[in-house]
């Protein structure tokens, strides 16, 4: 057999759920133990099975604007979830053997609803680590971490990481739509100027200094996540820095038209549709640069080619930013 | 672990051979949820798999459907890739030097617009003794009228007459689409025009509604739809075409749509399949055919059976 190039990963395995925490209305903390899980690098994803056939289907959530009310709802006749949901990994930490891996998910749907009401001691299953994920800056490289929304968890992971690591320079810009969907816990409100202070109690217990933006303004400044790391750009005389961001698509392009004017470079980490999480369904395609072809592009998997691509790569969240 | 020393290992109850072909377990994988093999080499123990199936080759690369190309419905998914692959060029050159190294039955599974096409793909795969077999998918559409191969038995047969002239060493399969009124004269016509093994079946024509945005879920509009919602469908087409048509013609068959237990495994066995091809289950783990193939063997073990291939056909009907 010839030795693969893909990276170890852990498979459909069952893992013991040690922590859960509810960080805010919509999102759920989770850290499980996972016996033998390689290592990893932020921006990597972990695939879960949420539910099985026997458990109660959880509820979907009722819609928004103008579906089925509650009333219509029959919590036994949801749809059960059947493929492994992907999520990016929080945190990790320990070594092969002894890893505990975190992971935070904001209710949306059936899978998610699942984690929702997982408690200690139950059972997990996972697979991962998957993915390509960041590449680390050089130890002396000032580096901003935005992550908007459901796209924070891998930055938290990126920071956890390059303190670990003594890295100076880093500034974490995290942005939500409001304090209901902020999915880590803040120990002191952020100052109104958005001024990085010890404010962010991240899983783990150390307290992580961040700049926080929140559409309305229930929590850190009120704005964009770009707004708030144009101020911290121009307070801090930041100089090359490299921006690593993670958060919906409007965002990343958002993220890309500003790296690009300021001449930085920047990796995003995107979001696709995923079937298998490990390159074999082709489901999770997304449009990369590729002068070879005759189109100048081709069809890249983020599961495996990403989730995290440099921006230049990206003709979605950058070719059509740039229009 | 080398091919030999793995098949001492492996249970010999659960041999199986599919017209002359020896399998090590009744276990293979479907085509299309198993990439071309390097995919799930750390997590699936090719040596202890009964066969691997390709995605679907064609004769040029096709880059395949805009996004969103799977959708979850309830107990299954449907997709609509569009059967993405890099073309038979990039086939040989990039996957057949890995294949060659698998430690299992590898089959290729061949798709085609024309009969040509089919023709020029498995005429060029049949000189590779790596190959064990090629599966021909026969659920597209033909680009001269629009009609799927696989829902004319006069067009199907005349397909199959063709590319039998053309695969002299390999293994030829066809693999059934069940969007038809009648599979099993589908099946009567790929046996006419040659084929010596039937694998069935390709997944079920459905879609997906978002209510909320009254657009369709998958770009294509229309997609497959497979994993355990097919699996009774699935059931039913191998037993119908088992009774009617293979089991006369000594025709073996390999069985898929749904299955993802043991349990799964022995009922299309008993319905008429001689292997079974696991699929969408393989997204949620893809070691699933060795974990099966385990328990099987526990289970012939148990119940003093001598040999997987006797449960094949034994369906007790009704008298
Ligand atoms: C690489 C990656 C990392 C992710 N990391 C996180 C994370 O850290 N925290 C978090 O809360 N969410 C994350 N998501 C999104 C998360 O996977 C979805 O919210 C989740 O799958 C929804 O499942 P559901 O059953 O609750 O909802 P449903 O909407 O009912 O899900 C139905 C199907 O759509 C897929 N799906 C739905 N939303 C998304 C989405 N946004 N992206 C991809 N597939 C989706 C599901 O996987 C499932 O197959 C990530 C997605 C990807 C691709
Ligand atoms: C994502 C996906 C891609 C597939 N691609 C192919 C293909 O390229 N060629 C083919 O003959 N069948 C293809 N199939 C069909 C499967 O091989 C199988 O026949 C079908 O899915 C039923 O089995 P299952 O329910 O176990 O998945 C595909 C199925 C899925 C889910
Ligand atoms: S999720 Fe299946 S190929 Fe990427």
């Amino acid at each position: 057999m010839p030795s693969t190039l893909l990276p170890k990963r852990v498979c459909a395995c069952d893992s013991a759920v040690i922590e859960v925490a509810h960080p805010c209305r919509d999102h759920v903390r989770v850290k499980v133990a996972v016996p033998g899980f390689p290592a990893s690098v932020p921006g990597q994803f972990v695939e879960l099975r949420c539910g099985q056939a026997g458990t109660n289907a959880p509820r979907e959530r009722c819609w928004t604007d103008h579906g089925p009310t509650e009333a219509f709802e029959t919590s036994w006749l949801t749809r059960e979830p059947y493929l492994r949901r992907p999520f990016s990994i929080a945190d990790r930490t320990g070594d092969e053997q002894g890893a505990q891996v975190e992971i935070i998910s904001r209710h949306i749907g059936p899978g998610t609803a699942f984690l929702d009401v997982l408690k200690v001691g139950d059972t997990l299953n996972l697979t991962g680590p998957l993915g390509h994920g960041f590449d680390l800056p050089s130890p002396n490289r000032s580096a901003i971490l935005v992550g908007g929304g459901v796209g924070i968890p891998p930055l938290l992971y990126m920071s956890r990481v390059l303190a670990a690591e003594k890295h100076r320079g880093a500034h974490l810009v995290l942005g939500a739509m409001s304090r209901d969907l902020f999915p880590v816990t803040c120990s002191e409100s952020p100052a109104e100027d958005g001024r990085p202070r010890r404010c962010l109690q991240l899983p783990g217990g150390a307290p992580y200094a961040a700049t926080v933006t929140t559409d309305d303004g229930t929590i850190g400044l009120r704005g964009r996540v770009t707004d708030g790391w144009q101020r911290l750009a121009d307070r801090e005389q930041l100089s090359d820095p490299i921006v690593y961001a993670c958060g919906p698509s409007a965002m990343l392009r958002g993220v890309a038209v500003l790296t690009r004017s300021l001449g930085w470079d920047c990796q995003l980490c995107i979001e696709r549709n995923m079937g298998c999480g490990m390159g074999t369904c082709l489901s999770c395609v997304t449009r990369v640069r590729d002068e070879s072809r005759p189109a100048g592009w081709r069809w890249a998997l983020a599961c495996s080619e990403g989730p995290v691509f440099d921006r230049d790569l990206l003709v979605e969240e950058w070719d059509h930013a740039a229009r | 672990m080398s091919a030999k020393s793995a098949e001492k290992e492996t249970d010999p109850r659960l041999t199986v051979s599919l017209a002359g072909v020896k399998l090590r377990t009744p276990l293979l994988t479907a085509s299309g949820t198993c990439g071309y093999g390097p995919e799930y080499a750390d997590v699936l123990d090719y040596s202890r798999l009964g066969g691997f199936t390709t995605k679907s080759v064609t004769l040029h690369e096709r880059p395949g459907n805009e996004p969103q190309r799977i959708v979850e419905v309830q107990a299954g998914i449907l997709n609509a890739i569009g059967l993405a692959n890099v073309g038979l060029q990039r086939f040989i050159a990039e996957k057949i030097p890995y294949i060659r190294e698998m430690p299992t039955r590898v089959f290729v599974n061949v798709a085609g617009y024309k009969q040509e096409d089919y023709v020029a793909v498995c005429e060029a795969l049949d000189e590779f003794d790596c190959l064990a077999g090629l599966e021909l998918n026969v659920s597209c559409p033909n680009v001269s009228d629009g009609l799927m191969f696989g829902t004319s038995p006069e067009l199907l047969r005349r397909l199959i007459e063709a590319v039998r002239k053309v695969v002299r060493r390999r293994l030829l399969i066809v693999k059934l689409s069940p969007n038809v009124t009648d599979i099993a004269a589908m099946a009567r016509a790929a046996i006419d025009g040659g084929a010596q093994v039937l694998s069935l079946i390709n997944t079920y024509v459905g879609m997906a509604i978002n209510a909320k945005t009254r657009r369709p879920l998958l770009a294509n509009v229309i997609g497959g739809l497979s994993g355990p919602a097919i699996k009774p469908l699935a059931l039913f087409n191998v037993h119908r075409v088992y009774r009617e048509v293979a089991q006369r013609n000594n025709i073996p068959l390999i069985g898929m749509g749904g299955a993802q237990s043991v349990t799964d495994v022995i009922e299309f066995m008993l319905a008429g399949a001689s292997a079974v091809g696991i699929g969408t289950a393989l997204f949620v783990d893809p070691a699933l055919p060795v974990k099966i193939a385990d328990a099987l063997g526990e289970y012939l073990h148990s119940n003093n059976i001598a040999s997987a291939s006797e449960l094949v056909g034994k369906l007790a009907l009704p008298q």
